[in-house]
């Protein structure tokens, strides 16, 4: 299994977040790229770039696709992508614990990353001081 | 079922790319592995649960595995905190 995995964001968080990862991690082993979507940008074009880099990611296992905020333009953006019949996975609320789990699975499948995801970004949250 | 004592004594501790080093170190190996710190035991294998365990350096920790190559995976372990995670202090 090597299922591709595009952070779509506001601004360039995804790219912070993969040289991080590369840093902490010193090798990936997963297709990874990142897109940012800047303030006032065309939704439709936005869109059209998403779905080029989704088809350039899916070595035919799939493509998990994590954004930000849930209800923002890029999450919204991504919903689209199902619908024109690209095999991809949506999780919202992407932080770095979220992406060095998933990071950490390579050989899992898309259904199977979808739940690591998820359950990465809640774990890696942390209270302290109460 | 092997353990074993180890002290941390790399001075950033089990940080980020300590935890990511130590779960790489062992996935060539088939059998369970987990660390004990402060009476919480985590899976070994997986980096949010070595970085959650926030671990600093001075920290005594209870490395244990369990499985065929159990005696190779706890030296691989011990080892990687004896060379300090080769960060060089």
């Amino acid at each position: 299994m090597r299922v591709g995995i595009l952070l779509l964001t506001h601004e360039t968080m995804g790219a912070a977040l993969i040289a991080t990862a590369r840093h902490i991690l010193g090798r990936i082993a997963l297709p990874l790229d990142t897109l940012a979507v800047p303030p006032g940008s065309d939704v439709e074009t936005a869109l059209r770039e998403t779905a080029t880099r989704v088809r350039t990611l899916d070595q035919g296992d799939g493509v998990l696709v994590l954004t930000d905020v849930y209800g923002a333009t890029p999450s919204n953006i991504a919903e689209h992508l199902h619908s024109m019949g690209l095999d991809v996975r949506r999780v919202s609320g992407l932080n770095l614990p979220m992406l060095l789990r998933v990071l950490n699975y390579p050989e899992q499948s898309l259904e199977e990353l979808t739940q690591t995801a998820a359950s990465g970004g809640r774990a890696g949250i942390h209270i302290d001081h109460v | 079922m092997l353990e074993r004592e180890v002290t941390i004594t790399n001075k950033l501790g089990l940080h980020a790319r300590a935890s990511a080093k130590l779960v790489q170190t062992l996935q060539g190996f088939q059998c369970n592995a987990w660390i004990v710190h402060r009476g919480r035991e985590i899976n070994a294998k997986s980096i949010m649960g070595v970085m959650m365990l926030a671990a600093g350096v001075g920290s005594v920790v209870t490395l244990r595995t369990d499985g065929a190559d159990e005696t190779a995976a706890i030296e691989a372990m011990a080892d990687l905190f004896a060379r300090k995670f080769d960060e060089g202090a």
